[in-house]
């Protein structure tokens, strides 16, 4: 007997490589959006900070329009640059 | 003493009733006169007068009643029954006439000889005589008697609603000209009404005048017409919905009934003399009683219909308004609720109705049940049963969906397309409402007592009472949501443009908060085609696979759980998906994918001696054959090792392929590929059942996996109520905990799915029952 696979439809859920499972400012899981989004993915990214901490990207830019005299990141106070990967 | 003899001998022609006869004779005034003065003159007045009555006594027993009753010994035929019935009141009108001769002459006797005891006699001899008549009549009752009475006037009865019909409906008559009277039944030519009638009213006057006419054929007349009243409403109303019956029926009691009551009463003639109020409280007495048979007649027919009332509403509106005007006057909420429950459940809840059937089924009656009381406690009341058998049905929430987004019988796409337009409503309603509070009546007693958690609006409309199925949209939706989920991804025989139009109709009614998962679920499906087709075109992918990959790629915050069955593919297949997913992060950067081997849908290629085939099966199935290509026989329990399934699931997805005929068991869990040469002699249509039965399988957790992981919140709480009160039972703790629940979480559960979590706890021995109540182990 000889078995030979046609085609396979498989089902996987995407996930973020993040160290972490829920944003730290607005607590929601990285695959959820955030509060002010209604699709995840896409449309609601997270971003990296020098410090390696991230976030969902219009949560830290919220957070950062609301400090306008330091940039820290809100999780260890050092001072927030973007990690462009 | 020759004296004394001869004053007997007149005396005795004066009242020949002393000799027990009442023949007549013809005396004058004088001749009477005389006798009493010398029945004075003995002082026998008094004897004599008394003897009378001993006299009219005995000949009362011994004669005219005996003579009267003998008419009804034989059982007649309704014809002679009713001549016999007419004979013998003649002859006993002809009787008691006679005797009012004798009783005037009785009277002038106490009058001229002032009898001692005239004070006492405060009756008249008329009426000592009547009292004395009607005792012995009744006391020597025949037993078919009433059976004559009954034959009597429903002759009668017959020849007037006939006569009343024939005057009625002029124009027809010419055409209609039948062989045989409807009054009589004789032939038309020798129609014996008029005669009848003639007979008829003869005889209700001589039972006027004897006073007997309530006595002897007030029981009968009341039954017969009672009768009659059903045989009517049966008649005219029976199956009939489309009109209103109860003005016709009132006029039909009116007219015929009462008219020929009237004439009964009133000695043949159907105007009552302004001055005669004891046959107008007669009469107006008979109306009252008639009339409420009448209601309750009706308005029991057509609770009888109901369910035929409730599949052709809104064609039966008028027979639903219709029984609103009876159970005005007469109560028959009671009845009407029982008789309701049990015709929806013989005619809906059995296995052999389809759920579809059913829920049409429940919409009509919501509906006019709904005309019929708008306040929704008889609703609420009556579909209870509906709405739990519903809910035990599987199929039930694709029914909903289909009905809510599809024509069909339901009338429920209808109803969503309406919903638009009442949520707008909704305020001016309650605004309404609260002007209206001063005439705010209290719900019926049989609303249900005990207020239920969530309970809808009584007044809400059709979709909301359909959803309340589930008790609250937000489990509908959630079961819709379940459904999406399996028919996405096991069953992949969607129509993305159907589901995506289903979704928006849904919206507008549920609102998009609560399906925003569903709406992103939606996304994902289309999505991931998009992204599919990227990674196809990535050639570093393309160009090293093995096999064509394909994937749905779900947002998992979105989904509902996914049941917990597992499956670890054979290694040179999970590096294929390797491969994908190298191909995904590369595009979606800082993203990567979780695979759920579990779930999805293979294309094999099979090639035996000879043939080849090709099939669709699972991903569990596939790796199974797959193991076997690389060796003919598998233990149980190694394969189990190998693809991380429990023995006992993967003995069931084994049995797919002895059922395709290519493995066996040939020993006890040893499985083997059947020799090529055996193959062909299996027969594969034994297979269908196990197959269909793999299908319908879900991917995600079942509702009541779901429903225990809900009720973990409340582990804590049961623990330290255990803690304290050391044992408790079922009832108790799920009591308590609503309480908590109707604070906190807001999560509702039955005291089904209650216990079936604690029996879990206690298969976990973190619980022991132990003689009907729960305590923790010491
Ligand atoms: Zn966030
Ligand atoms: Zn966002
Ligand atoms: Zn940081």
């Amino acid at each position: 007997m000889k078995v030979k696979i046609k085609s396979w439809m498989g089902v996987a859920t995407w996930r973020w490589i993040a160290n972490d499972e829920n944003c730290g400012i607005c607590r929601m899981s990285f695959e959820n959006c955030c509060p002010e989004c209604s699709l995840p993915g896409d449309d609601c990214p997270l971003v990296w900070g020098a410090c390696s901490h991230c976030f969902h990207m219009h949560c830290i830019v919220k957070w950062l329009n609301s400090q306008p005299n330091s940039q820290q990141c809100p999780m260890c106070r050092q001072n927030w640059k973007f990690n462009i990967q | 003493m020759t004296d004394i003899d001869a004053v007997w001998e007149r005396t005795c022609k004066v009242f020949p009733i002393l000799k027990k006869t009442l023949s007549e004779t013809s005396v004058g005034n004088e001749d009477i006169e005389h006798v009493i003065r010398e029945l004075s003159a003995l002082g026998l007045c008094e004897s004599v007068y008394e003897s009378a009555f001993i006299e009219f006594d005995f000949i009362l027993r011994q004669q005219i009643v005996p003579r009267f009753w003998k008419h009804f010994e034989s059982v007649p035929d309704p014809d002679t029954g009713f001549y016999n019935f007419q004979l013998a009141v003649h002859e006993l009108y002809s009787d008691f006439s006679r005797a009012q001769e004798v009783l005037r002459r009785l009277t002038l006797f106490r009058q001229v000889c002032r009898l001692k005891n005239q004070e006492k006699v405060a009756k008249s001899e008329e009426a000592t005589f009547d009292e004395l008549f009607r005792s012995v009549l009744l006391s020597q009752l025949a037993a078919n008697f009433n059976d004559i009475v009954y034959a009597f006037y429903k002759v009668s009865f017959r020849i007037f609603a006939n006569s009343y019909d024939n005057n009625d409906q002029d124009e027809f008559a010419e055409d209609m000209i039948e062989l045989n009277c409807n009054g009589c039944g004789k032939e038309t030519e020798r129609c014996r009404c008029q005669e009848l009638v003639c007979a008829f009213n003869t005889t209700n006057k001589h039972l006027y005048k004897m006073h007997l006419l309530d006595k002897l054929a007030g029981y009968t007349l009341t039954n017969l017409i009672q009768e009659r009243i059903t045989a009517h409403v049966e008649e005219t109303c029976k199956g009939v919905f489309d009109a209103s019956h109860i003005k016709n029926l009132q006029k039909w009691l009116d007219t015929i009934v009462i008219n020929w009551l009237t004439r009964i009463f009133n000695r043949g003639s159907s105007k009552i003399s302004e001055g005669d109020g004891y046959t107008h409280n007669v009469i107006e007495n008979f109306r009252i009683k008639l009339s409420y048979f009448l209601y309750e007649t009706y308005a029991k027919l057509i609770i009888d219909q109901f369910f035929n009332i409730i599949i052709d509403f809104p064609d039966s509106q008028l027979a639903i308004d219709d029984l609103k005007v009876c159970l005005e006057k007469i109560d028959l909420r009671k009845h009407l609720i029982k008789t309701l429950k049990q015709s929806l459940e013989a005619r809906l809840l059995h296995p052999g109705v389809n759920t579809m059937d059913i829920l049409t089924g429940y919409v009509a009656a919501i509906k006019a049940i709904r005309h019929l009381d708008p306040s929704g406690v008889l609703l609420e009341t009556t579909t209870e049963p509906i709405k739990e058998y519903l809910r035990k049905r599987s199929d039930t929430v694709r029914c909903v969906i289909t009905g809510l987004t599809e024509e069909g019988p339901t009338d429920l796409a209808e109803e969503l397309a309406k919903s638009e337009t009442l949520k707008e409503n909704v305020d001016v309603k309650g605004k309404d409402e609260m002007l209206n509070w001063e005439v705010w009546n209290p719900d019926p007693i049989d609303a249900s007592p005990v207020p239920r958690p969530k309970r809808t609006s009584r007044s809400a409309d059709i979709i909301s009472m359909v959803v309340d199925i589930y008790g609250s949209k937000e489990l509908f939706v959630n079961e819709y949501r379940n459904l999406l989920a399996d028919r996405l991804l096991v069953q992949l025989d969607f129509n993305p443009e159907k589901e995506i139009r289903n979704l928006e109709l849904l919206k507008l009614r549920f609102g998009d908060s609560l399906l925003h998962s569903c709406e992103v679920m939606l996304k994902d499906i289309s999505d991931s085609k998009r992204i599919n087709s990227h990674i196809q075109s990535d050639l570093n992918y393309s160009n090293g696979k093995a096999f064509p990959i394909s994937s749905l790629i779900l947002s998992s915050q979105f989904w509902p759980a996914f049941n917990k069955e597992t499956l670890e593919l054979p290694d040179e297949i999970q590096d294929e998906f390797k491969k994908y997913t190298t191909s995904y992060e590369a595009y979606k950067g800082n993203r990567t994918l979780v695979w759920r081997p579990v779930t999805g849908r293979v294309v094999l290629e099979i090639e035996l001696a000879g043939r080849t085939l090709e099939m669709t099966v699972n991903p569990t199935q596939a790796a199974i054959i797959h193991y076997f290509q690389e060796r003919n026989e598998w233990a149980l329990e190694e394969l189990s090792g190998l693809l991380k399934i429990p023995p006992s699931i993967l003995r069931k997805r084994i049995s797919f392929w002895q059922t395709q005929g290519l493995i066996k068991e040939r020993d006890t869990d040893i499985y083997t590929l059947i020799d090529e040469m055996e193959q062909s002699q299996v027969d594969p249509s034994q297979s269908q059942e196990i197959c269909e039965e793999d299908e319908s399988e879900s991917a995600m957790a079942s509702a009541s996996d779901q429903r225990e992981e809900e009720l973990q919140v409340f582990w804590s709480y049961i623990v330290g109520m255990l803690t304290n009160l050391d044992s408790m039972p079922i009832e108790r703790i799920h009591q308590m905990l609503k309480m908590f629940a109707s604070h906190g979480s807001g999560v509702e559960f039955t005291q089904e799915e209650l216990k079936n979590f604690l029996q879990r706890k206690v298969r976990e021995y973190k619980l022991i029952y132990n003689g009907g109540v729960y305590h923790l182990p010491k």
